[in-house]
């Protein structure tokens, strides 16, 4: 066969072809309705094997480009995205994203260490002598410290304007998350980004958490932080734990190469982020709009900061595990 | 080892697509558009919120949030896969099998933006880029994406009419395929170059004396393309 009689004889086939893609890129909707969705499929898979067929016979780039590009856009069309789906966001709170922490349990373990014994060790040091914070930070620093959480009118909690409650929203979302992905995203380098922001923060939180306790301001600290710390600390311990899986997988891809370990990874840590952007969502409004509310008196705000410890804790132990006795829950 | 920077992905019906990366500059431009964009949409932003007092702080920082991360991604998923910037330089960021970019994916490359930036200006970002034949920055490594040139150029068209004529040897196929890419090219060739090129092959069409080789070699890809007796 020639290729003139070969493009004589299929041009028809690829007309048709180019029309129904023609239709189906500039209707949205459900195939079926509109146009025929099996019809572009049978006719996708002919030009396939025209397209194999003229590259194998060496006909001239005019043609094999025609059904290059003819090809390529049934392709897309035919194995397009379906849609986002409420249902899935739905299955990933209540079922992926605690599975998917519990099956990083090692990570996150290790990142709760490198975030926590920073904490407690500066935290005590700091406790011990309140002046060991000024290795950390400077003065100033430390005086606006002093100023929010003391006594004083200017401190954190004062009765302030609901736009102001907003305003801090604002900041703790576009702040906060920006921590979170920094922290994930840091571990692309075998994981020391993201184990140096752990202890970067846990140094921090320590140091000002040891230095206003042991200057007395114990209460008026520690429960502002209570309730939204469950989500908040929780959230940056998970990303940690996400972004040290990557850096796990650059370190020591197994059989794989680094690259395909490093994509089998972050598909899995994603799953985590998605729960860390909520979490900080979540931790964002309660700081706004609770934490520093004075009018709630510190009891009221220790036991629901309790309560709240209790809930992420039980969330990420069993949500989503698969009924006792039943198949996997998938 | 091949000249060009084709990405060939085969899909499951075991035909091979070939993707065009886009490089640097390509990229480096589309995203300084886009940045151009997002200034402009943060500081109409600030303009109306403003107004707003306190509570239109917040909106602008949940904006500027907004603007940050969430730009690319959900440009990214719309149907041309790309955001305006990317779209002006005609690319488009598809999945590495060639298909549209996945949500997953989408978020993946765009949070590794953090990491590509490190440790100034996107150098890290930039040094992969340049170090690869299909041009993937570590954001899309992770996420498996590439970033491609949406269209395809068409280099070869339709061949001039000419007289069908036999070759004067046996061809291989190789050689019949560059015969009939040569003529595919003469609309974008100049005529002197044209001619040029066809004297290479003269073998296959001998000239008579002090005449042109190009129409007789123009006649023998006819011949092979299955064109017998009068032209078209």
């Amino acid at each position: 066969m020639t290729p003139r009689q070969f493009e004589e004889t299929r041009a028809p086939q690829w007309q048709e072809l180019e029309a129904l893609l023609e239709k189906a890129e500039n209707t949205s909707g459900p195939a079926g309705k509109r146009w025929d969705g099996a019809r572009l499929a049978a006719l996708y898979r002919a030009t396939c094997e025209d397209l194999a067929l003229a590259e194998a016979r060496s006909y001239p780039i005019h043609l094999t480009g025609r059904l290059q590009a003819l090809t390529q856009r049934a392709h897309r069309q035919i194995y397009r995205r379906q849609g986002w789906g409420l249902r899935r966001a739905g299955r990933l709170v209540l079922i992926d994203f605690p599975q998917a922490v519990r099956a990083q349990r090692g990570y996150l373990l290790l990142a709760l260490a490198l975030f926590a014994l920073p904490l407690l060790a500066v935290g005590w040091a700091s406790w011990r002598d309140p002046g060991f914070i000024l290795h950390l930070m400077d003065a100033r620093q430390v005086q606006q410290f002093d100023l929010m959480y003391g006594p004083g009118d200017a401190g954190i909690g004062r009765e302030r304007a609901a736009d102001t409650d907003w305003q801090m929203f604002g900041y703790y979302v576009m702040h906060n998350i920006g921590i979170g992905f920094q922290t994930f995203a840091a571990g692309l380098f075998a994981g020391v980004g993201s184990a140096f922001f752990l202890v970067f923060n846990g140094l921090f939180l320590g140091a000002v958490a040891g230095y206003l306790i042991a200057r007395g301001y114990a209460e008026n600290f520690l429960s502002f932080v209570v309730t939204h710390g469950a989500f908040e600390l929780t959230a940056i311990v998970l990303a940690g734990a996400a972004g040290l899986r990557l850096g796990r997988a650059f370190l020591a891809p197994g059989r794989l190469t680094r690259l395909q370990a490093l994509r089998a990874a972050a598909a899995e840590a994603i799953v985590v982020v998605y729960g860390v952007v909520l979490f900080l969502l979540v931790a964002a409004a309660i700081e706004a709009f609770w934490s520093s509310a004075r009018w709630i008196t510190p009891q009221v705000k220790y036991g629901v900061g309790a309560a709240c410890w209790l809930l992420v804790a039980a969330y990420l132990l069993w949500q989503g595990r698969p009924a006792r006795g039943g198949d996997d829950a998938r | 080892m091949p000249l060009d920077t084709l990405y060939l992905a085969e899909t499951p019906e075991g035909i091979a697509l070939a993707l065009r990366p886009a490089g640097l500059v390509a990229r480096g431009l589309a995203w300084m558009i886009d940045l151009a964009i997002r200034l402009g949409l943060l500081v109409a932003a600030s303009i109306v919120l403003r107004a707003l007092g306190g509570f239109g702080g917040a909106l602008l920082l949940i904006t500027y949030f907004a603007l940050e991360w969430g730009y690319p991604v959900v440009f990214e998923l719309s149907k041309s896969g790309a955001t305006p910037g990317k779209r002006i330089m005609g690319l488009q960021v598809v999945m590495d099998s060639g298909l549209p970019v996945t949500p997953g994916a989408s978020i993946v490359r765009n949070l590794l933006r953090t990491a590509d930036f490190l440790p100034f200006l996107y150098a890290f970002g930039a040094a992969t880029l340049l170090l690869r034949a299909d041009f993937k920055r570590l954001g899309d490594l992770a996420a498996g994406t590439l970033v491609v040139y949406s269209e395809s150029v068409t280099l070869h068209g339709a061949l001039p009419p000419a007289d069908p004529m036999p070759p004067a040897r046996t061809l291989t196929q190789t050689e019949q395929a560059a015969v009939v890419a040569w003529a595919g090219r003469a609309p974008r060739l100049t005529p002197a170059r044209f001619e040029e090129l066809a004297e290479l092959a003269d073998s296959i069409a001998p000239a008579p004396q002090g005449g042109a080789t190009a129409p007789r070699l123009l006649g023998v890809a006819h011949w092979l393309l299955g064109h017998r007796g009068a032209p078209r």
